[in-house]
């Protein structure tokens, strides 16, 4: 188990550089940023020009550029960021959690909610019940997230009044429901719902079929031949073995949560990494950009990671070999 | 006197085709006969949008009559039926002119996908070896990282380096590059996904007993995969097609939303990022185009899901 | 009707018919079948695949998996109606009274839980009060009784990590944990090797004997029939053909399908033609109308196409539904 760890952390490394190497590809695949922002600045002069390029490091040959980032990284300097030289660690360092904060929360909400309705649906395939919650994850799944989270705002915030509608905590002064810690729920309480329900859909349908087809399996029939009752047969016998393949998926469902990001953090204006992104490559701020890129790839694998971790642990037919 | 000494045209009449069979199997699919009705209603609404609209598309000056008549931000009224945004052009000509953007980015991102993921899942599936090593490795990489994030950057860096705006001529329509640049970026990064799940049923179809026997028979790879391999594999591939261009449109939305889209080519996902940041005002230039992406979304999904009953049978019951 | 003449009858069936409702049609899969079990016999359901011998089986524990579901008929045990009990009853009578062993031991334990887990959980469905200290001896005796050696240890074992043999006795010892009266074995080895089917046949007999209860022995291989049964119940495509003692049935077979039946099992010990039975496996979805045998049958008259014939005695504690019987000699296989 050990060693399978160490070894899935060793091969991480040559698919973060990978990344990172197309990452960087990618973004000068048009031509150094400096002279695309030119592109809608007319005015400015080519001393300008040269004289940025020279401070950032970008009159160099891009082999060069990458493995200068790339020894900067592996110190945890993320480098300096193009709009008004800050350093990319300082801005980056207080979005990191925000950003955690709201994924572990959806996520692990979305799961908890997810199976009983999933169940529920799979005991009466096809049935009024099943129906309306097979269209409701359709529904889900269909939505665009942000609009969702537009319309969220629009009712709860604007009309109705009773949640705030962006940032993660109140401004300055300002706390919502009496006092810091409930603020805190308040303001999570619309962006979580937001991602709750998109990724809810997609694990009620896995876990539906799932149950289904394990509904019509022998062992199950076996338990009910036994005496079982139908509680035990679906809650204890069928759901356990329903769930092991979902949590592999809820691994993949995470990575999915923490790329789409951008797009809630965005409609919520939430401090987190996501909203960063959206505003760094609007302005080709490269550094910032790589930088976001790094800590989401890293954070992805890590939650990859563990979920496999976490399925060892929770199927017996790979654990003992 | 067995049955089978019935006579032969009545057995042919019996056993229809399976497409016929598929057909009804799908009229009885009360999701997928929706999500046709809903696909047809968006073509449909696609060709007609821009005759039927009651002002021009933007960047049309004229679309911008309400504009000058003062009456931008207005809500819903008898004259603007869905109201006027915060640029001055009417909501329902938006969303009908915008309706052709999405049919267009969902079809060609679908066209695209479909072809390379066919091609390289046949390859990967059929033939094995290096070519499908390296595209296990790819679709490995693909789950792993944050393609929308890619996306962005790549939709950014392409948009400037190609000035934005223009559009060329192609056959007498005018296509927007911009968008065609979305376009692109999102088919690079779907078909990974695709080509995985073709290579998957290739593997599946390869080791069927029928495709031994016609090896046996002395029939040629070309053969084997064009006549017997991908005719089993076609229904698979539609339903995927289907949910494709649900994603592809939903992901343009998304894109255009953040401000990568091109600001002349008025998409849905456009109208959404002009008018977010007046949301306190404007609610009726959020909901409605936002609708129209979802009812559309919807319909393919469906449609899409009708299909994969109809056309994979799985004991329903 | 039948006549029980010498020991008292345990299952009594009547004319049950389960269906199944399908999109593409209704499937008769037990269209009409009549026949009892007797108090501490060994009695054989034999059948190609598709004749319905699962499914009686499951509806007497009534847990005909949807579509399924009785129709008609009578099924009584011990004299009690089963199709009038609630489902709370019948739960209780699963496992306790009335239990069933399946065809695959891989399918049939649940992959995630150990085997001590899945023992005790038939043991405390039925007796809630009982200790972990008291399952688990009782548990340790179950799989001595099965034969599972090191049984201290393996209980704690997962299915993955036993033989095919092995599983299938851990099934076993599932199913006779409360000592049930009734025990169908479904082609309980069907899917174990050559080998070992022999020595799970041996443990069922021995098993039988031990705890004096009723097995009926659900299979299609003739050979199994003639080694363990007395008496054996013929069913084909949903109806009962013939029911008959074993030896009876082996050298007077009455009804055409019997006949092709054991004409058509191989012997090593002396020359014989292989007959096949010409004809397909009818669709229960839209049966043959009349005998359901009657397509394939060398022997079939207008009559036979038209109305379904109904179990006569032919014999002592012979029954056959076929109307020419009287007309025919059908060839035997003399055990000698």
């Amino acid at each position: 188990m050990f060693r399978y760890i160490v070894r899935r952390l060793l091969y991480m490394i040559p698919v973060a550089i990978g990344i990172s190497i197309i990452a960087f590809i990618t973004m000068y695949a048009a031509g150094d940023p400096i002279t695309l922002i030119k592109a809608g600045k007319p005015n400015v002069t080519e001393a300008t020009i040269q004289a940025l390029k020279t401070y950032y490091g970008l009159d160099k040959p891009i082999p060069v550029q990458y493995l200068t980032w790339l020894a900067n990284i592996l110190q945890l300097n993320f480098g300096k960021s193009l709009y008004g030289g800050q350093s990319v660690n300082l801005i980056l360092g207080p979005r990191i959690w925000p950003t955690i904060e709201l994924q572990l929360v959806s996520l692990l909400l979305a799961f908890a909610i997810s199976i009983p309705i999933a169940v529920y649906s799979a005991r009466k395939p096809y049935s009024k019940q099943d129906v309306t919650v097979t269209s409701f994850s359709l529904f889900g799944v269909s939505m665009p997230t942000f609009w969702f989270g537009i319309i969220l705002i629009i009712i709860f915030s604007f009309t109705l009044g009773w949640l705030p509608s962006a940032g993660s905590q109140g401004a300055a002064g300002f706390v919502w429901w009496g006092n810091p810690f409930f603020d805190q729920i308040a303001h999570l309480i619309l962006p979580v719902a937001v991602l709750v329900y998109v990724s809810l859909a997609q694990n009620i349908r896995l876990i539906r079929a799932n149950m289904l087809e394990i509904l019509r399996s022998d062992y199950v029939l076996a338990a009910r031949a036994s005496g079982l009752s139908e509680r035990k047969v679906v809650y204890s016998y069928a759901l356990r073995n329903a769930i092991t393949p979902a949590i592999t998926f809820l691994g993949i469902a995470l990575g999915g949560m923490i790329a789409g990001a951008p797009m809630t953090e965005y409609v919520f204006s939430w401090p987190g990494l996501g909203r960063q992104y959206v505003t760094s490559t609007l302005g080709l701020d490269f550094p910032t950009i790589m930088g976001i890129t790094m800590i989401i790839t890293v954070m992805t694998l890590i939650a990859n990671l563990i979920m496999d971790i976490v399925y060892v642990y929770i199927d017996p037919r790979v654990r003992i070999r | 006197m067995s049955r089978d000494n019935k006579p032969t045209a009545e057995r042919k009449r019996r056993s229809a085709s399976q497409w016929a069979v598929a057909w009804r199997r799908f009229k009885r699919s009360k999701t997928g006969v929706v999500g046709l009705i809903i696909v047809i209603a968006v073509v449909v609404m696609g060709i007609i949008g821009d005759f039927v609209a009651p002002y021009p598309a933007f960047p049309n000056p004229k679309a911008l009559t309400p504009f000058y008549n003062n009456n931008v931000r207005t809500p819903p009224n008898s004259h603007y039926l869905l109201g006027t945004d915060v640029l001055g052009t009417d909501v329902l000509s938006d969303i009908l002119h915008g309706t052709k953007y999405a049919l267009y980015v969902g079809i060609v991102v679908t066209a695209i996908t479909m072809a390379i993921a066919i091609i390289v899942g046949a390859i990967a599936g059929y033939f094995g070896g290096w070519v499908d090593n390296v595209l296990m490795r790819i679709t490995e990489v693909f789950l792993v990282f944050p393609s929308l994030l890619f996306i962005l950057v790549f939709v950014r860096v392409l948009t400037l380096g190609a000035g934005a705006g223009s559009s060329i001529n192609f056959l007498g329509i005018s296509i927007p590059i911009g968008l065609t640049i979305v376009v692109l970026v999102l088919a690079v990064f779907n078909w990974p996904g695709d080509a995985r799940m073709i290579r998957g049923e290739f593997l599946r179809v390869r080791e069927l007993e029928f495709v031994e026997a016609e090896k046996a028979l002395g029939a040629s790879n070309k053969r084997i995969i064009f006549r017997h391999i991908l005719p089993n594999i076609l229904s698979s591939i539609i339903v995927v097609a289907s949910l494709t261009v649900a994603y592809a449109i939903l992901m343009e939305a998304g894109v255009s939303f953040l401000g990568f889209g091109d600001v002349n080519t008025m998409t849905w996902g456009q109208i959404l990022e002009n008018n977010f940041s007046d949301a306190r005002i404007v609610w009726w230039a959020l909901l409605y185009p936002g609708l129209a992406i979802l009812i559309t979304v919807f319909g393919f999904n469906l449609l899409g899901d009708g299909l994969s009953d109809a056309l994979n049978p799985r004991l329903r019951d | 009707m039948e006549k029980n003449n010498m020991t008292e009858t345990l299952l009594k069936i009547e004319g049950l018919k389960t269906y199944f409702f399908t999109e593409a049609g209704v499937v008769k899969a037990v269209d009409g079948i009549t026949f009892d079990v007797r108090k501490g016999e060994s009695l054989g359901l034999v059948g190609e695949s598709g004749s319905g011998k699962t499914v009686t089986a499951l509806s007497v524990l009534r847990i005909v998996p949807k579509p399924g579901r009785i129709v008609e008929g009578k099924i009584e045990f011990n004299g009690e109606n089963l199709l009038s009990k609630s489902e709370k009853e019948m739960q209780s009578m699963r496992g306790r009274e009335v239990a069933i062993i399946f065809q695959d031991p891989s399918s049939s334990l649940n992959p995630v839980f150990n085997v001590e887990r899945q023992l005790r959980d038939v043991l405390t469905a039925h007796e809630k009060k009982m200790s972990k200290e008291e399952s688990h001896k009782k548990i340790l005796e179950l799989m001595n009784l099965v034969g599972i050696p090191e049984a201290e240890f393996r209980m704690r074992e997962y299915p993955h990590q036993f033989s095919g043999g092995m599983k299938q006795r851990v099934a076993i010892a599932r199913a006779l944990a409360l000592q049930p009266t009734l025990l169908f074995a479904d082609e309980p080895t069907t899917a174990l090797d050559v080998t070992i089917q022999a020595q799970v046949l041996d443990l069922l007999e021995d098993l039988k004997k031990k705890m004096g209860m009723s097995l009926v022995m659900i299979t299609h291989d003739m050979g199994i029939i003639a080694k363990m049964t007395t008496r054996v119940v013929v069913m084909y495509a949903g109806n009962t053909c013939e029911i008959a003692k074993t030896e009876d049935l082996y050298e007077h077979p009455r009804h055409p399908y019997t006949a092709s039946l054991l004409a058509a099992v191989p012997r090593l010990d002396r020359k014989k033609t292989l007959s096949i039975i010409p004809g397909n496996i009818p669709n229960l979805i839209e049966p043959p109308s009349g005998c359901r045998f009657h397509p394939r049958c060398e022997f079939a008259t207008k009559k036979c196409e038209e109305t379904p014939p109904v179990l006569e005695e032919v014999e002592a504690d012979h029954f056959v539904a076929c109307y020419e019987w009287k007309n025919i000699t059908l060839k035997g296989e003399s055990s000698k």
